[in-house]
This record gives C-alpha cells, sequence and structure tokens, in this order.
C-alpha cells in the first residue's frame, strides 16, 4: 500500500520506515516559525519558564517574524519589539522584522523547503504547501517543540483535490477557494491534510498556489499542501533553501479519504460574504451592492500577481471621491519589484493610498472601519469587527474583484474590466 | 506514560446549539471579544440566546453543538466565559479543529458525538461515559463519541497542554 506525501514527510520527521492516517506518533519538525504578537510569543517564554526551560530547543531551526503592530504606534508596540529583539538574539532564534508579513516571508527566505516540516501557531503557514511543505499550526504544538525538539500528533487522513483546466480571464486564485467552499462546504477537508495535485496545478502561478493554500484552513484543512511538479521544484531552488531533501511524492496507491476535483475553466468571480468565509457567492450576485473603502494586500494577497492585476484594472483611471484603497504589497522584495516596474505608480496615480508591509491592515488595527461601512478586501478574514467596527461589512475577494470594485465605488465583476487574469 | 481514565461525566444539558459552522464568538458577541473581567464576561455570556441564562446554568452542566462547532475565528474569550459559569464540557456533533486544539489544551473536555445536537434538548440530563464511549440520554437512547487521541486524552487527565508537557518531563 502506498503513501501519501503528508505520510512520507511525518515518517521521516518520526524517523520511521512509514507511517499511516491516524497514528499517533511523535515527529521532530524541521523548521519552527512564528510571528511576534502579545498573547502568543510572550505566553511560550512564560509557558516555557512554568516547565524549567530558559532556552529553546534547536534555536537554529526558529524564526520569528516581527509583522504586527508594525509600524508601531503605540510606545508599548515598540516596548515589546524591543523585547523580542532580545529574547530572539538572546535564544539565538532569527529574527525577521521590517522584510514583510511573515509567511511571505518565511517562502522567500528558504522556509519552504518541499518536503520540510515546519510548525507555526497561524494556520495560514499553510501558504507554504504551495512548494510541498507540510505545515502545521498549533500553539500547543510549537511549545512542545521549544522545549521537546518533538511533537505529539495524530497522522491526519489526506483529502485530495484534484485540479484541471484553467482559469479563465478575470479569474484568480482567490476565486479557486471560494468555489471550492461553495461546492464543498467549510467541512470540506475537517481534520484532514488537503492535497493538491492535477493538471491545472501547472496552470496557476506560484502566487495563485500561495493563495489558496494559505487560506486552506477555511475548508477544515489542517494542513494544505501541493504535490511538487518539477516547475515547483525548480522555484524552490531558485530560493535560498534551508534544508536539502530529497524528492518525494504521494504514491500512485496512496490512500484517500476522500477525492474531489475542480475544472478551473468552470470558476467565476466569487466573493465571501460577511460575516464568514464560508458564506459564499458570485460576484455577479452581489453586484453593485455600495462599497465604502477597499484593501488589497494581506497574507493571502498582495503579491506581484495581484499588485499587477489591479494596477491594469486601475491604471489611469481615478477612483471614486471618498472612497479609500489602501495598497500592501506583502513583502518589502515584492514592493520593490512592484516599485520597479511601474505597479505601484499606477496604483498610486488611480489615487490608492500605498503603504509598507504588516499585518495590521488585515486586522483592523489601521485603516479601520467606521459602523456600517462597506468593505471589499483581499485579506484573509471578514468576521465581525476584523477590520474595526463590529458592525462593518467585509467582503473577500480576489485584486481583480477588487481593483474594478474599487474603480466604481461597488461590487463590480472583473470580467471585461482591463484584466488580463 | 501510562493511559489516564477520564471520569464520566453526569450532567444537564444548559443549552443546545443546533446550526452547523457555529462561530463561538457569539457567545459573548463580538463587540465584547476583547473582554477580560471575569465577572463582566459572565453576564455577557449567552444574552443574546437566552438573557436570562447566567442565572439559570449550573456548575457542572454541558453544552451541546452542531456539525463543526467552533467554525471561524475563534477567540478564548467566550469559552473562558463557559468555564467561568461551571461548564464542564462541550459535546458537538463535530468540531472545527482550530478550536478543537485550543480548548483541549486548555484541558475543557470537548467530546464529539455525532447525532448529539438533534437528539437531546435543553434541560435533559446526559451521560458521558469516556471508557465505554457513550453518551447516554434520556429514554435509554446511547450515542457513540469518537475515542480521544492518546495526547489529547492524556492533556485532559493532566489538565492542560502544559501541565501534561511537566509531566512528560517527570517521566
Amino acid at each position: 500500500m502506498g503513501s501519501t506525501l503528508v505520510e512520507k514527510i511525518l515518517a521521516r520527521c518520526a524517523s520511521r520506515l512509514s507511517v499511516r492516517a491516524g497514528d499517533e506518533i511523535e515527529a521532530r519538525p524541521d523548521f519552527m516559525l512564528a510571528y511576534e504578537l502579545r498573547g502568543y510569543t510572550d505566553a511560550l517564554e512564560r509557558e516555557m519558564a512554568v516547565l524549567g526551560r530558559a532556552q529553546v530547543s534547536r534555536p537554529e531551526r526558529f524564526a520569528v517574524f516581527i509583522d504586527h503592530r508594525v509600524p508601531a504606534k503605540r510606545p508599548e508596540d515598540e516596548a515589546f519589539h524591543q523585547h523580542t529583539r532580545g529574547w530572539t538574539a538572546q535564544q539565538g532564534i532569527t529574527l525577521f522584522e521590517r522584510k514583510g508579513i511573515g509567511h511571505q516571508v518565511a517562502l522567500e527566505e528558504g522556509y519552504a523547503v518541499p518536503g520540510a516540516f515546519a510548525i507555526h501557531f497561524d494556520g495560514h503557514v499553510s501558504q507554504l504547501g504551495a512548494l510541498g511543505t507540510l505545515t502545521m499550526a498549533s500553539r500547543a504544538l510549537l511549545l512542545q517543540a521549544a522545549v521537546e525538539e518533538k511533537v505529539t500528533l495524530c497522522v491526519p487522513p489526506t483529502t485530495r483535490l484534484v485540479l484541471t483546466g484553467s482559469l479563465r480571464p478575470g479569474v484568480m486564485a482567490r476565486d479557486v477557494l471560494h468555489h471550492l467552499l461553495a461546492l464543498h462546504g467549510p467541512r470540506f477537508a475537517a481534520g484532514h491534510a488537503l492535497e493538491i495535485d492535477g493538471p491545472g496545478v501547472e496552470a496557476l502561478s506560484l502566487e495563485a498556489l500561495q493563495c489558496i493554500c494559505g487560506l486552506g484552513e477555511f475548508t477544515g484543512a489542517i494542513a494544505t499542501i501541493v504535490l511538487p511538479t518539477p516547475r515547483l521544484r525548480a522555484m524552490a531552488l531558485g530560493l535560498p533553501q534551508r534544508l536539502a531533501l530529497e524528492p518525494e511524492t504521494s504514491d500512485p496507491d496512496a490512500t484517500y479519504a476522500a477525492t474531489a476535483e475542480i475544472d478551473l475553466s468552470d470558476v467565476v468571480p466569487m466573493l465571501a460574504l460577511p460575516p464568514s468565509p464560508a458564506r459564499i457567492a458570485t460576484v455577479q450576485a452581489l453586484a453593485g451592492t455600495p462599497l465604502d473603502a477597499g484593501y488589497l494586500g494581506s497574507c493571502a494577497s498582495g503579491r506581484l500577481e495581484d499588485l499587477r492585476t489591479a494596477a491594469t484594472i486601475l491604471a489611469g483611471q481615478q477612483l471614486p471621491p471618498g472612497f479609500s484603497l489602501h495598497v500592501v504589497p506583502t513583502s518589502q522584495r515584492i514592493m520593490v519589484q512592484a516599485a520597479a516596474d511601474g505597479t505601484l505608480a499606477a496604483l498610486a496615480a488611480a489615487g490608492a493610498f500605498i503603504s509598507s508591509p504588516s499585518c495590521d491592515f488585515c486586522s483592523g488595527n489601521i485603516a479601520t472601519l467606521a459602523p456600517h461601512q462597506n468593505a471589499i478586501s483581499t485579506g484573509t478574514l471578514n468576521v465581525p469587527g476584523r477590520m474595526g467596527a463590529v458592525d462593518a461589512n467585509i467582503y473577500l475577494a480576489s485584486a481583480a474583484t477588487l481593483a474594478a470594485s474599487a474603480l466604481h465605488g461597488k461590487i463590480v465583476d472583473p470580467r471585461g474590466q482591463g484584466s488580463s487574469h | 506514560m501510562s493511559s489516564s481514565r477520564l471520569t464520566p461525566i453526569t450532567a444537564r444539558v444548559a443549552w443546545v446549539f443546533q446550526e452547523e459552522n457555529f462561530d463561538v464568538d457569539r457567545i459573548i458577541g463580538v463587540a465584547n471579544i476583547k473582554e477580560t473581567d471575569a465577572k463582566r464576561l459572565q453576564e455577557l455570556a449567552m444574552r443574546d440566546f437566552d438573557p436570562a441564562f447566567s442565572t439559570r446554568v449550573a456548575p457542572g452542566d454541558v453544552l451541546v453543538g452542531g456539525p463543526n462547532f467552533g467554525y471561524g475565528h475563534p477567540h478564548m474569550p467566550p469559552m473562558q466565559a463557559m468555564r467561568l459559569l461551571g461548564i464542564s464540557a462541550i459535546v458537538a456533533d463535530s468540531f472545527a479543529p482550530a478550536y478543537w486544539n485550543s480548548e483541549i489544551s486548555l484541558g475543557f473536555p470537548q467530546v464529539v458525538c455525532p447525532g448529539i445536537s438533534r437528539s437531546c434538548r435543553a434541560g435533559d440530563r446526559i451521560r458521558i461515559d469516556f471508557d465505554a464511549l457513550t453518551v447516554q440520554l434520556e429514554q435509554a437512547q446511547v450515542l457513540r463519541i469518537t475515542p480521544y487521541t492518546e495526547r489529547d486524552r492524556q492533556v485532559l487527565a493532566c489538565g492542560s497542554f502544559v501541565a501534561y508537557l511537566a509531566q512528560r518531563q517527570r517521566t
């Protein structure tokens, strides 16, 4: 009987020849990743102290990203950053600060190694799955890895998603995730690893796969991973890989809990409606809904493909008076590229407000919404209060839908609006 | 580490959330999601569902949920409020994984029991037996519960994930 890629990765990390879904194992993660946030990294320190541990295990495999509360707007936020700088230096943990949103920076900095296993406490780390990295998100597992090197976990069953075809113009990866939720609901892969495969993978950019994988948790998946193709392996090798592993993939006779197929050419522009990422509708069904604000950015979107798509739609145009559009490239590297090729200039000329990478726009710590305002966002979440007032409404959409909608101050289908995607 | 036995729970059902994908933040309301005061949390709990809930709930009561209970972006204060009110366990058809991990790590029993939300009403008495893997309902009806992984069982027996790690260090 064959194994899935997830089973192979976990078997390697558990120093076993093979493991099967349902096995309870102790596995040694390759990387421990965390963003700095009050209640998380300080809790890790406190809990380690309770356990009598002053030093994290394998600090050379640990990375912390300062991407929340950046730039600091309160003295206590900067003081917390100061504390984190000191703590990581004392621990020997690699610190990334002002490089961008951690999940994207992790990929750029070589933590997205095909076949590697990484732990974080934030579920959107699953975007590393775009290059075949297995990730799991759990505060408990990160603490256990910090004190024991190993984590105790149950090998998850794998649900397989086969992609075929290619996206039509005006349709983006975000729409694929929404299409999946509309078809199969928010329990599609509950408690499972979600494995993405099929010829459609080759029709999607790495950035598109990052978007889909990074939002995998909304299907209930505890891990989302693309089977690495030669193209994706080559892309990984183009990044500074922190680990060299033998190429692995799922066996043809691996056992899956379920399999679903999506023809990418069937996907149309879709939105997640407030108040839940699971409430999906087509953009056409919501067309005309008035909007006050827009946010293009986050770990889910805000990469070059997103920025260029929005720039293509907004170039030479002007946002409506009173409409605020915040554009936040996901990383400094992306910002530099988007500045160099004129993308940011086109967006700024249209009236967009460009800011440096930060998680704070996605979570309502800056550019907050007033009660009853409607926003369109490429952020990760639309739960009440996510971007400010609890009775503001957040519609989650692709960069193309966002740009077309921003241009008109209301929800607009991006197809035929100048997008090349 | 030896397997630890979990004590059976005999309790009254304080409330049944029947809807799928229930977002637990609604228990105290998203406007109050950063509340930390214990007394205030107890006052806020379930106010939008049953204003008299905090006066009617009794220590040891359980809550019952539907499929995928805890979906969304759950915060900790709502279930902190429930623990402060004495709720001893949540029994649901199924749970969202992130919510499950968070609450189990705090040592708060969550019990997977397919069919439970359609099989009981508020005020019913139930008995959860972690050895027999059953929930006994009124009228002698019995439903099966999904067994815990050994790790989750140990975490609940120890009282929290931190206590579980401390025990592993000792053994």
